[in-house]
């Protein structure tokens, strides 16, 4: 017996894991490493190349009934979600279709609970854009019963619940939501999903914005600054910043909402995304009115609307021209302020918008020039033609 | 719902992003297989001593988190934070559909996820081999070592004897279990 052999090694109560499972991970691992490969781009065409009205036929499709594919669709309806909630929709839907009725046997169980409860997520994310909070709820009923047996997935089960979250706040649910962000948030820590933490974080922020505890939100968010500067998360940071400058407008403390609000823009500057600069710009503007600097406010506006306008936005790019009808009521410009509106009108009208938002539009031009409108008028119009987003159909109801 | 509210409320839900992708750090069938059996037992280590789970269940545990992981690659930050997290919730998990209560043992929480530790304790049964380990230390360490393993004393009994606090004391055994093990090693290399 060699020296080595006599040896008792310290490791010697290591457990080997048995080779079948060895193999069916390998085996598990190639074939998502494989299928994500070979989806890459085929969601996108697929959708793009089929009429909206035959999207539900694409379950058939072979190319698409595998995990890769699967995530491209969730990335598709995460990525239409806030603009076309109805399309993000259909997407959501046929990847329910396509997830539920994978082969029991495509893939270990584990995996198969996690495809079609991210699935189920999604889905309940489109209603929630919607306004369909019981569906949305009902979706995320459906994707923890996929994730239910198994102790393993208690960071998927997290993920729905943060997305329940977020709809329990939309339906003002606040309570609960408050209640599941806080343990959706030690699971994300106990998995190091930093990531995620700061988002509980920032909807925590969110909440307590929305119950118009603007002290304790911008604390909320400040608590996140240190975590998202650690591990240089530049979109959260720009949120933080951001959300920051929005909770100081409300308290009236200018002077670090500009600051904050000027953060977010040099970050979102960096991150070349012109459409969140654009936004944190909008809130610029309007914190610029609100205290009181109103030609300096509406000059900004102005700037903000032009890059709206350059992006073809002109839904977003007449919600701001909205706000500069609204600055113009404030200094008692009325004749700018009708001006202006009727403007709006006219650029709803071409763009084909909305026929009821061009109705809500020209009650308002007609209420500036009978000199009945107030900046209550102004924001009446602004929700509902927000509202239309969620609920076409809805019918607008004129008030003083 | 007004505007400025509108926008703060929608930023947090726009970054919910797609909720789990495939692995994209790994290439190859040799990677799989050393990613699975580098974590493989300090994932059952973790389940079997820390929540008591019963061997073959730790086994299984760990191989479901395994293979859960791999539609988490870009989710994740750090691999091994993720995969404690992760055995840690399935071991609570195992014992609330197993009807037990963990964490009885008052010092237990003190005894945790110290994977390295645990390995070599499942070797220091071998009496021979760890009173030869024991002979490389120095007088300190022999001492704190000969409390725990050969007296079975808890942790917090060996804070109380060396007059320090209980979480130094696990600190001190885990410092002079890793020593043993280095010298130890280093003495059978030399023979």
């Amino acid at each position: 017996m060699s020296d080595d052999e006599k040896l008792v090694p310290f490791d010697r109560g290591k457990r080997e894991p048995d080779p079948a499972r060895v193999a069916e991970f390998t085996a598990t691992a190639r074939k998502l490493q494989q299928e994500r490969e070979g989806a890459a781009g085929v969601a996108a065409r697929l959708l793009g190349a089929t009429p909206y009205a035959e999207w539900p036929r694409l379950a058939e499709r072979e190319e698409l009934r595998n995990s890769g594919a699967l995530d491209e669709l969730s990335r598709e309806v995460a990525s239409r979600v806030d603009r076309v909630p109805l399309e993000s929709l259909a997407i959501a839907e046929l990847a329910t279709k396509i997830a539920d009725s994978l082969a029991a046997d495509a893939y270990p169980v584990v995996v198969l609970a996690q495809i079609r409860a991210q699935a189920w997520k999604d889905r309940g994310l489109a209603f929630c854009y919607l306004a369909r909070h019981s569906d949305a709820l009902a979706a995320f009923d459906r994707a923890e019963q996929f994730l239910q047996p198994f102790g393993t997935l208690a960071h998927d089960r997290a993920i729905v619940r943060l997305a329940r979250a977020t709809t329990l706040q939309e339906a003002n649910r606040y309570d609960e939501s408050i209640a599941l962000l806080a343990e959706c948030k030690e699971i994300f820590e106990d998995h190091g999903d930093t990531r995620r933490q700061i988002l509980c974080g920032i909807a925590e922020g969110t909440l307590l914005h929305r119950m118009s505890r603007f002290g304790e939100a911008r604390e909320a968010y400040k608590a996140q600054l240190p975590t998202a500067e650690k591990v240089n998360d530049l979109i959260a940071l720009a949120s933080i910043h951001n959300n920051i400058g929005h909770s100081s407008t409300e308290l009236g403390d200018w002077q670090t909402a500009e600051a904050h609000l000027n953060k977010a823009i040099a970050i979102l500057t960096e991150l070349g995304q012109p459409l969140r600069v654009a936004g944190s710009e909008l809130a610029r503007g309007r914190m610029f009115v609100r205290k009181g600097d109103i030609e300096r406010g509406i000059e900004h506006l102005h700037s903000v609307r032009e890059q709206y306008l350059t992006h073809n936005l002109v839904e977003e790019a007449g919600l701001c021209g909205l706000d500069i009808v609204e600055a113009h009521l404030a200094r008692g410009a009325s004749i700018e302020a009708e001006a202006f509106a009727w403007q709006i009108v006219r650029e709803f009208t071409a763009a084909r918008l909305n026929a009821r938002a061009i109705t809500a539009l020209g009650y308002l031009s007609e209420a500036i020039g009978a000199r009945k409108a107030s900046a209550e008028t102004v924001q009446n119009v602004r929700h509902f033609i927000r509202s239309l987003r969620k609920k076409p159909d809805a019918e607008f109801v004129a008030t003083a | 719902m007004n505007t400025y509210l509108r926008i703060v409320v929608l930023w947090p839900q726009i970054q919910f992003g797609p909720m789990t992708f495939v692995t994209t750090q790994l290439h190859d069938d040799q990677q799989f297989e050393v990613v699975y059996t580098g974590y493989f037992d300090l994932l059952v280590q973790i389940a079997v001593h820390k929540f008591r789970v019963p061997d073959s269940e730790a086994e299984t545990l760990a191989h479901d988190v395994l293979i859960s992981y791999l539609r988490k690659g870009n989710d994740v930050i750090s691999l091994r934070s993720w995969l404690i997290g992760a055995i840690c919730h399935a071991s609570r998990h195992y014992w609330r559909l197993n009807g037990r209560t963990i964490g009885a043992e008052p010092d237990m929480a003190l005894d945790r996820a110290d994977p390295a530790s645990m390995r070599i304790l499942d070797s220091l049964p071998d009496q021979l081999a760890a009173r030869e380990a024991m002979d490389c230390l120095n007088p300190r360490c022999r001492e704190i070592l000969h409390m725990r393993y050969f007296e079975g004393c808890t942790v917090i009994e060996i804070a109380e004897r060396l007059g320090v606090k209980p979480k130094y004391a696990q600190k001190l055994i885990s410092r002079c279990l890793r020593r043993a093990e280095t010298l130890y090693g280093e003495k059978g290399k030399s023979q």
